[in-house]
């Protein structure tokens, strides 16, 4: 009570004896010495103030002399100045480095990097200009923690898997792209790079905002736009490159697979096929036939500025880029443009518009898999020449192996994606510290393909043959989808202590569709050309046409509050509620909550002025997010299985109708508890930057599609399936570290460095109504070789161990019978571990022999600048997971890896590579002898580059100009023999194994950037 | 307070939106709870119900190597190691070949219920053809069912639903016997004497499938009984005996749907497939399965090479016997002859190469649809009158019943193919029976389940044990699936 009084009193007193007057001054950029508009000057501890005005300056009337004003500015550090006797106050604002630079998107909201309490990646136009990179995803490939991108393969236009934080589903486990708030659904291929600001990953529980859509993570794409008061500004951007393998994998010469083929048909006791040696020579090299070396090419216009009241940007790009496999067979362009328009339409109201249009062109080998063209470069013969296109009377190679080059020529395809996107934003700032946003965003695209199987022998028994009629099938798929967001944000600043931010909002979200596709054979004079629908004669059975149409939505509430105290006390929380067409009937309703909450140490009284360190943030959140991506309407019995059977004097086909995948009627999203405890630190005048993060997340009610039934339901029949099922859980655990350095070591040079790595422990801690779920694919008619399976990594390799070979009929004999696995062995024959021991080899002794996921990834870029030249370079690693060799077909006659030459011959030659045999072995089952070490460190990128002296380019009225060489995927370390460590399907249950990977080609580009 | 009552109504405004937005239906489609409200739904699904036996290619194919046929072949002996397996008889519980079979039969059962479930909903002119067919179907996938794993379990009444695999029994044989029976009889009510449509199912047919069940079971009269009305109808003879036809086109595309087919399984080379969904495809895998390795040359087409005959089946004709060159071919002389060049695959003196074929289904020259080894067109004899002939003598015999009309029945197989009469009866004519089946049959798939029935598997087929072989276990699976509710057959 007698506070109270003393400070009545003191205020009372305050103002009789204290003066009150009207002061000016300027409020300037203390670096650049601009004035700057809308600055906010208080007095403090009161509600007296005003804005600078466009000339920076102020005036603030009834000002006592004993106050003292605070003066704030976004992106600048706030001041207090005194009031003394002076009426002019001059005042420069130092930039706030930390929040000029990082103005974080977080959903529904920004927050500044500083009081970020969740977990987050940010890639931004700098990183992503230093790597040029052909894929936007390709920007966050070694550059971010946490985050492991792969390419689907180095064929033209391949799209990337990114999964942050591991794998915790076996659905699709790619994240959630939202592209100026909407979500995007095009793929990060079909973006231009160059027209991305920043990439902001939500790793951790803050992604909750994004309820079940955000447990794989949320990418969030914010796109150059205009500045306000910036004079128009020119930028041109181009390279052109060439591009090759980066790897040929050893294989056997012509004489030296004579001389194998014939020792592996004497071991069997059988004729030599081979009785000429003389002439073989090195034969036919078919990976230098099918290997090319292939153009690439790119360029980027864009136009962005701004007035007082609007700002624009617009922009063009190109890419052409051709394969290193079939050339123009394999073949990808990207024609790009986006428009961007802002406009403040009356002081509380502003509009924002952002178009993004984007056509890509693309043709594609066969390039993943049995009968892919590298598996049948890598299994072909030698001793047969390239121009051999039937091979009939060739050496009997089984039924799937082919000539690639005819395979190439053979192959026709052509698929066009037009994709129109765009926002529309406007926000209302209807009252003080209120505001109501409403944006719709929307996704429409056209897909387009057309096939064509002309007739063609390969040579008896091929599987690709078409013997009778060619084929020509066309496809249409429309797809659309629209955003509408309506949020509603209260921000206000309570005794200059506590920030609040509250936001409520809504989400409606629909996408709808429909495919058409048709076939027909008879296609003129069997060409290309020809081939449409049109043209094409065949009828009645030879005619097909299909289609299907979906429709999903999803809606949502969500609110958000973030309270900070002192601003470094800070908090934050938030809800969302999610209703889905994809829930089932009795779980149609979804709550997802997170909190986050941080603490600035450095910003503590406590805490000791030192040079060393400048900031410590230790922050941690908690929350509850979801996957809904588990396919459509799975609790609904559709009658969807397929059900022909031909009838009557003809044969022809009869539909009928038939129960397709069994239904669930509980269905529900995959729900991700994820934990994350981090700490952020700047030292050395905000020279170095250290992030520490701790993660774990528990993921249950994992969907598990096709879960394994009994047989008596019915759903092994054509078109059937067993239902989708939430039966299991998984944890992903593990640290992750970012470094980043960035200092003028003098005013010449300039040096950035970055470092960052990731660990994962991914384990499955249950599956019900199944002990395992398998998936993947090893040689031909082989058992499943990867499993999910509790206790171990998702995806795990299952098969056999082998314990060297058999050097004598003694160590066979001392050894159970391996004729379970197919035949007895015999010496020179695998010895595989009777791991069980039950003195039986049989399928009872497969175990884990490995897994597809890293025990850790690191990411490594290093920049200097030195004058006017600059260099980059990026280089990322794996280290710890394993792949299988997948692309050396059993078949007798094949051709085989180098690696066969040490062979066992006898006692004693070798205790790795079995003898070669055409008699029955069991050498080929799938057993540690196929998996490999797939650790690799690959320098994913070099650059250097020249920047013109400023007076020197004036002339030609530029005022940047920049050349520049660069190299990608220079060179990758590894043991791995395939062609590329990174192959990889990247499902998760099946990633890992590698069919003959189209290898990421290595791309040798200059370019040129331009600004005037 | 205005400031949050104006926040407060926005946000009220902007949850304006209720649940019923996300309660739609999909778009262009049906679901099962709609279903069967028309003649035309019943159509739909029975031809959905059809479509499942183009998946019983692998009992034929399987049943064949299990017996003292044939050899498995392949690629090698590790080539669809099942089928290997079965063919060394010592297959496991583990075998996705035998759960394949398991799976396709139920699958094609489950589809059937799916109709009989739902057979009171709406009444139609030609529902009891429909419901007659789908009955005959029922009965069909039990009876392969229970050749091959002894006791299943049955649910008269429809579909099984989920978890009644942890409570429903495996019921004993002579049950499912008794079901298959009762369908059967049914069918027989319901069904017409002739086909609706080339390639349903029509009286006879339902007789014959009868006819042979209670022969299973040992029950010679009432099987006699149901032989003989189809050989009394009339409505089928031996193919080759009668005007133009020439017995050696019995397995040719000619002679398909013709007049010795009682019961016949459809298939069509129009459609693709691959090897993801095998069951999908509605060609006969079983034949190009069957056909010789990297085949060029005149009349056939190349395959896979399985389902080998063995020197010892070849060699059980006699040289006059027009069916040894129907049945097998001789690989050798056919190149020798043509010219046509081959490859060889599997090379094991137990499972592989023999230098023989399964001529009855082997690949032909046509223009099926890729993947061409999948897609093949031969329609599968399931029953064909020579079957209820034999089938039919044996009931006779074996029941003391009339070895005199056996004895006629048994010449006229003999004589089609081009054999003399014989004058035996009595233990002397089964043995005729029993050797005649082989022959007449040889590649159909029927020869190891007629050693099982007659007890004499064990002297054929080498590593065949007695009881245990008897039966296929029960897939692993399905004993853990069932967590403890179906034991394993006795021996595995």
């Amino acid at each position: 009570m007698s506070k109270f009084y003393l400070i009545l009193i003191f205020c009372f007193f305050g103002l009789f004896v204290s003066a009150q007057k009207s002061i000016t001054g300027t409020v300037t950029d203390a670096v650049s010495q601009e004035p700057l508009l809308g600055a906010t000057i208080v007095v403090e501890n009161t509600t007296n103030g005003t804005t600078t005005d466009f000339d920076g300056k102020f005036t603030l009337n009834n000002v006592p002399d004993t106050a003292a004003i605070v003066v704030s500015y976004v992106g600048y550090k706030s001041t207090t100045i005194p009031i003394g006797l002076a009426t002019n106050y001059p005042i420069a604002l130092e930039p706030d480095v930390e929040s000029l630079e990082d103005i974080v998107v977080i959903g529904y909201g920004r927050e500044s990097r500083r009081n970020i309490t969740g977990a987050i990646s940010k890639v931004d136009s700098e990183s992503i200009e230093r790597l040029e990179p052909q894929n936007a995803a390709q920007a966050l490939q070694g550059t971010a923690s946490g985050i492991n991108v792969t390419q689907q393969g180095g064929s033209p236009g391949s799209e990337s898997n990114i999964r942050i934080r591991g794998i915790a589903t076996n659905l699709d486990a790619s994240p959630l792209i939202i592209l100026d708030g909407f979500e995007y659904r095009g793929g990060l291929n079909s973006i231009n790079p160059q027209d991305i600001e920043s990439i902001t990953v939500l790793k951790d529980a803050q992604a909750a905002i994004y309820g079940s859509t955000g447990s794989n993570g949320v990418i969030l794409i914010t796109t150059k736009s205009g500045k306000r008061n910036q004079e128009t500004e020119f930028n041109y951007q181009t390279y052109v490159g060439v591009q090759q393998t980066s790897r040929k994998i050893p294989l056997l010469n012509a004489t030296e697979y004579a001389l194998l083929l014939n020792e592996s048909y004497t071991n069997a006791g059988q004729v030599s096929p081979i009785d000429n040696f003389s002439g073989l020579g090195k034969g036919t090299d078919w990976q230098n036939e099918v290997f090319d070396t292939a153009p690439i090419m790119n360029h980027n216009l864009s136009i962005r500025g701004g007035s007082e009241n609007i700002s624009y940007s617009i922009s063009g790009s190109l890419l052409d880029q051709e394969g290193i496999v079939g050339s123009e067979k394999s073949e990808f362009s990207r024609k790009t443009a986006s428009l961007s328009l802002d406009a403040s339409i009356t002081e509380i109201f502003s509009i924002n518009t952002k178009l993004f249009y984007a056509a890509s062109k693309n043709k594609s080998l066969n390039d993943f898999g049995l009968g892919s063209v590298l598996f049948n470069a890598l299994n072909m013969a030698p001793t047969i020449g390239p121009e051999v296109d039937n091979l009939t009377n060739e050496i009997d190679l089984g039924n799937e192996v082919v000539n690639p080059l005819t395979q190439i020529r053979n192959t026709f395809n052509d698929s066009k994606t037009n994709r129109l996107s765009g926002t529309f934003q406007s926000k209302l700032e209807y009252a003080k510290n209120l505001d109501l946003q409403g944006r719709i965003g929307f996704n429409t695209a056209l897909t387009q393909n057309r096939d064509f199987f002309p007739v063609f022998d390969y040579g008896t028994g091929k599987v690709f043959n078409r013997l009778e009629d060619n084929l020509v099938s066309l496809g249409k798929i429309n797809d659309n989808d629209y955003t509408f967001d309506l949020f509603n944000t209260y921000q206000n600043n309570f005794n200059d202590r506590h920030n609040l931010t509250l936001m409520l909002g809504m989400t409606v979200f629909q996408t709808k569709g429909e495919g058409l596709f048709g076939s027909a054979t008879g296609v003129p004079s069997n060409l290309y050309t020809f081939a449409d629908l049109s043209l094409a004669t065949g009828s009645g059975d030879n005619r097909n046409a299909n289609s299907y149409a979906y429709d999903v939505r999803r809606l949502s509430y969500f609110g958000r509050v973030q309270y900070s105290l002192d601003n470094r006390y800070l908090f934050s929380a938030m809800l969302r509620r999610d209703a889905s067409t994809r829930f089932g009937p009795n779980n149609r309703v979804g709550y997802f909550p997170s909190v986050t909450a941080g603490w600035i140490v450095s910003d503590e009284n406590f805490f000791p002025e030192n040079n060393f360190i400048d900031f410590i943030k230790i922050r941690a959140s908690y929350g509850i997010i979801g996957n809904d991506r588990i396919g459509d309407f799975r609790y609904l019995s559709l009658l969807t299985g397929e059900a022909t059977y031909p009838s009557g004097v003809d044969g022809s086909l009869i539909n009928g109708v038939a129960i397709g995948p069994l239904s669930n009627p509980n269905i529900k999203w995959e729900e991700a508890k994820k934990l994350d405890v981090g700490v952020d630190f700047r030292l050395f005048k905000n020279k170095l930057n250290f992030v520490f993060d701790y993660y774990l997340n528990d993921t249950k009610d994992l969907l598990v599609s096709n879960i394994p039934i009994s047989g008596i339901f019915g759903t092994y029949a054509p078109g059937g399936s067993g239902p989708t099922i939430n039966a299991g859980s998984v944890r992903n655990q593990g640290i992750e570290i970012e470094f980043s350095y960035n200092d003028n070591l003098s005013e010449n040079l300039k040096i950035n460095a970055g470092f960052n790595l990731s660990t994962i422990q991914n384990t499955v801690t249950e599956i019900n109504g199944t002990d395992f779920i398998e998936g993947g694919q090893f040689g031909v008619g082989q058992p499943a070789p990867s499993r999910m399976e509790v206790g171990k990594p998702i995806g795990y390799f299952y098969g056999y161990q082998t314990n060297g070979i058999f050097q004598n009929i003694a160590e066979v004999n001392a050894h159970p019978s391996q004729i379970l696995l197919g035949a007895e062995a015999q010496p020179g024959d695998i010895r595989y571990v009777d791991a069980n021991g039950d003195g039986v080899i049989d399928s009872n002794d497969r175990v884990n022999i490995g897994d597809p996921i890293p025990d850790f990834t690191f990411g490594i870029n290093l920049g200097f600048s030195y004058k006017n030249f600059d260099f980059n370079t990026y280089a990322f690693a794996s280290v710890g997971n394993d792949i299988v060799r997948n692309y050396e077909r059993a078949q007798d006659n094949v051709n085989k890896l180098n690696y066969r030459l040490d062979r066992w011959t006898g006692e004693g030659t070798s205790n790795s590579v079995p003898r070669v045999t055409t008699a029955p072995s069991a050498n080929n089952i799938f057993s540690d002898f196929f998996v490999e070490d797939g650790s690799f460190l690959r320098i994913q990128t070099v650059s250097l580059g020249y920047n013109f002296q400023e007076n020197i380019i004036s002339k030609i009225k530029l005022k940047k100009l920049r050349v520049y060489a660069k190299v990608d995927n220079l060179y990758t370390f590894t043991e791995y023999s395939g062609f590329d460590p990174t192959a990889s399907t990247g499902a998760p249950i099946g990633a890992g194994i590698d069919f003959g990977f189209y290898p990421i080609p290595r791309i040798y580009s200059f370019g040129v950037n331009a600004q005037f | 307070m205005k400031k949050i009552a104006v926040f407060l109504i926005c946000t009220t405004l902007s949850i304006s939106c209720s649940d019923d937005f996300v309660d739609v239906t999909p778009p262009y489609s049906i679901n099962s709870e709609t279903f069967f409200n028309s003649e035309e739904d019943f159509q739909n699904a029975l031809i959905g119900s059809y479509d499942v036996l183009q998946a019983t290619y692998v009992n034929v194919i399987m049943g064949e190597i299990a017996s003292d046929n044939v050899n498995a072949g392949g690629e090698s002996p590790t080539d669809v190691i099942g089928w290997q397996q079965v063919d060394r008889m010592i297959h496991t519980p583990v075998n996705s070949n035998i759960r394949d079979l398991w799976n396709f039969n139920f699958a094609g059962l489950q589809r059937a219920a799916f109709i009989i479930e739902n057979k009171d909903n709406i009444e139609f002119e030609g529902k009891d053809q429909i419901i007659g067919e789908v009955l005959f179907l029922r009965a069909y996938f039990n009876f392969e069912l229970v050749k091959w794993f002894g006791p299943i379990p049955i649910k008269p009444d429809g579909k099984f639903e989920l978890g009644e695999e942890v409570t429903t029994p495996r019921s004993p044989v002579e049950e499912v016997y008794a079901y298959i029976e009762s369908d059967l009889i049914q069918a027989i009510e319901n069904l017409a004497i002739n086909s609706v449509e080339i390639g349903r199912v029509n009286q006879m047919a339902a007789r014959a499938l009868l006819g042979k069940v209670y022969l299973y079971q040992e029950k010679f009269d009432l099987a006699a009984d149901q032989l003989n009305t189809v050989i009394n109808s009339g409505n089928y003879h031996l193919y080759g005996t009668q005007g133009d036809e020439n017995y050696a086109d019995l397995f040719e595309f000619i002679a398909e749907n013709g007049p010795e087919s009682v019961f016949e399984i459809q298939y069509t080379g129009v459609e693709g497939a691959g090897f993801g969904c095998l069951q999908c495809s509605e060609g006969n895998v079983m034949v190009g399965f069957s056909g010789v390795r990297g085949y060029t040359g005149p009349v056939y087409e190349s395959g896979f090479g399985f389902c080998l005959p063995r020197q010892e089946a070849y060699d059980a004709y006699t040289s006059n016997d027009l069916r040894r060159d129907v049945s097998i071919l001789d690989i050798e002389d056919w190149a020798a002859e043509t010219n046509a060049t081959y490859n060889i695959g599997n090379q094991d003196p137990v499972t592989g190469h023999t230098g023989y074929y399964n001529r009855k289904y082997i690949p032909r020259n046509n223009d099926n649809q890729p993947d061409p080894n999948l897609t093949q067109p031969n329609n599968y004899r399931a029953i064909r009158y020579a079957d209820v002939l034999l089938m039919a003598a044996e009931s006779l015999n074996r029941g003391n019943i009339n070895d005199n009309l056996a004895r006629t029945y048994v010449n006229q197989v003999r004589n089609r193919a081009g054999l003399s009469d014989v004058q035996d009866s009595g233990s002397q004519l089964l043995d005729i029976i029993y050797n005649e089946r082989r022959l007449e049959l040889m590649g159909e798939g029927h020869r190891f389940f007629d050693l099982v029935r007659t007890g004499r598997a064990q002297q054929f087929i080498d590593g065949f044990t007695a009881p245990k072989n008897n039966l296929f276990p029960i897939p692993e699976e399905e004993i853990q699936f069932s967590q403890g509710n179906w034991t394993q057959n006795p021996g595995y």
